[in-house]
């Protein structure tokens, strides 16, 4: 294991909020395999912390285990306020809808329309309205359309899923996490799978989104110049434990080589 | 370098496997015997066999307002019957399917069902349904209706089991209850294929529906069975190609539809 590096420099802007994630001991295993191994990982409000690592190193299963996606097997999870394990049914759900989750594969549904894809962001709040643009009143469409000019694609209103590029799926991807009006970001490597200028741009729409509304974000990573360029903060994933948490601006390349080493 | 000798053309069968084989052929054999089928009769009855055909040709065409009457309510029982087993297909696949129903004791109980409605041939549904609701279509469409959903509530399950978990795990991640999940995401990925399953639903139930007549329940086979009872071999010819357009004609344009919804 690599040094463990905690840099006391403060973290770069904005100023340390309340704490909107709080996790402690997060342990998950899949069958012998232990893949978290005691996580401990606090985030402040506002604040757009980046997770980097190898693969295998725990970061997806992290993600999916703050809004119980995947089921974690010990440790305790605060999400913006709410003990996530003891969380059932709707109350489960009511938390989900506060926070928005980018996935590393957009995750649309191919068939729908982007403007479908978006008004599904608020399929907590809306219920049966949100399935598909054609049901959804004026005033929820007219917000979904909102989402989609904010990334720059209100002109693909209506065209199919399948028929978008990757890195506009994963706008609409972003725009439907805007739909959720979410108090806090996950994003599971959101630009793996799109090329180097594709995912520089859509990493800078996300962390600009995010930073004018004051959306608290925890996004992973590979790419070392997305996590200096756009988060306030680096925390890097080793073997299913924290092994490297610095702000950004503090972080040496070498320490982030270490990481992968 | 010594000649390497060639490996044999074919491998010698282990004795189980040669066993097995034996065994296969004396059931196909005892089949044939089972069966009664017999070339000698097959030869002495070819005669007779073209003498119907000669009293076939041409076929009857003094009758044909009845002959489309009778044709047009097969196809009215085929609609009806598949349109209704489809809708009702739908809740009974949502129940059956592992990834929207984790009680197992209800999606066993749906997979049962959905066993039994496609084990037991349409002609016995019908037979059952002309003692419950008396002679005529509306047993038949009955009938058409129970064997599609015995074809149509499996084959829903299976595309909504197949499709891509993403969406759903997006849409569950954003909140959204089962409901929102099957809604949202899971019936728009399954619908082409459910469409294309409907409509062989349609051809399936056109076809079933000639011969529900058999029994009573209405349609085209009933004009063939009368036809037949009484020797008239030409008034069965005008029936047997009445069936031949119609079940042509539905397949032709489900299969137009299915291109132009899938491909």
């Amino acid at each position: 294991m690599s040094a463990t590096l905690t840099l006391a420099a403060p973290l770069a802007a904005p100023p340390p909020g309340p704490d909107d994630l709080r996790i402690e001991g997060l342990v998950k295993r899949f069958g012998a395999t232990e893949v978290l191994r005691g996580v401990r990982l606090r985030v402040p409000r506002g604040q757009l912390c980046a997770l980097i690592g190898a693969n295998g190193a725990g970061k997806s299963t992290l993600l999916r285990c703050l809004l119980r996606l995947v089921e974690p097997d010990a440790g305790a999870i605060e999400v913006l306020g709410e003990d996530a394990r003891r969380l059932r049914g709707r109350a489960l759900r009511r938390l989900r809808a506060r926070v928005g989750f980018v996935f590393q594969r957009h995750n649309l549904v191919p068939r729908l329309s982007a403007l479908s894809n978006v008004t599904h962001g608020a399929i907590a709040r809306a219920g049966a309205l949100a399935w598909h643009q054609a049901l959804a009143p004026r005033a929820l469409r007219a917000e979904a359309m909102r989402c989609l000019e904010e990334v720059g694609l209100a002109p693909l209103a209506l065209r199919r899923a399948e028929a978008l590029s990757g890195g506009q799926s994963q706008r609409v991807a972003i725009a439907r996490a805007l739909m959720q009006r979410p108090e806090m970001i996950l994003a599971d490597e959101p630009v793996a799978s799109l090329d180097p200028a594709a995912g520089r741009e859509v990493m800078g729409l996300l962390a600009g989104l995010a930073r004018q509304r004051g959306i608290t974000v925890l996004f992973s990573t590979h790419h070392m110049e997305h996590a200096t360029a756009f988060a306030d903060r680096i925390v890097a994933l080793r073997g299913g434990a924290v092994a490297f948490d610095c702000p950004a601006a503090a972080a040496s390349p070498a320490a982030l080589e270490r990481v992968f080493a | 370098m010594p000649e390497r000798t060639a490996p044999p053309r074919l491998e010698r069968p282990s004795p189980l496997s040669f066993a097995l084989l034996v065994g296969a052929a004396a059931l196909v054999l005892s089949s044939f015997q089972g069966a009664g089928f017999s070339l000698a009769e097959l030869w002495a009855g070819l005669p007779q066999m073209a003498r119907i055909l000669g009293e076939m040709l041409p076929p009857a065409h003094d009758r044909w307002d009845r002959v489309l009457a009778s044709l047009l309510e097969t196809f009215h029982m085929a609609l009806a019957g598949t349109l209704l087993g489809v809708l009702f297909s739908l809740p009974l696949a949502v129940l059956a399917c592992r990834a929207l129903n984790p009680s197992w004791p209800l999606r066993a109980a749906a997979r049962a069902l959905i066993a039994l409605f496609r084990t037991v041939p349409d002609l016995v549904w019908a037979l059952i349904f002309v003692v419950a609701v008396g002679l005529g279509p509306f047993a038949g469409t009955l009938a058409l209706m129970v064997d599609t959903m015995g074809y149509a509530a499996r084959f829903f399950a299976e595309a909504m089991e197949e499709q891509d978990k993403g969406p759903q795990e997006a849409l569950a991640a954003a909140g959204a209850p089962r409901s929102g999940l099957l809604m949202a995401a899971v019936l728009p990925a399954a619908l082409p294929s459910m469409v294309a399953t409907s409509l062989f639903c349609l051809e399936k139930a056109t076809r079933g529906g000639v011969v529900l007549g058999l029994v009573g329940a209405g349609g085209m086979g009933m004009e063939l069975k009368v036809a037949m009872d009484l020797f008239n071999y030409a008034e069965a010819a005008a029936s047997i190609l009445a069936i031949l357009l119609l079940v042509v004609a539905v397949e032709q344009a489900s299969a137009a539809l299915r291109r132009r919804i899938i491909g």
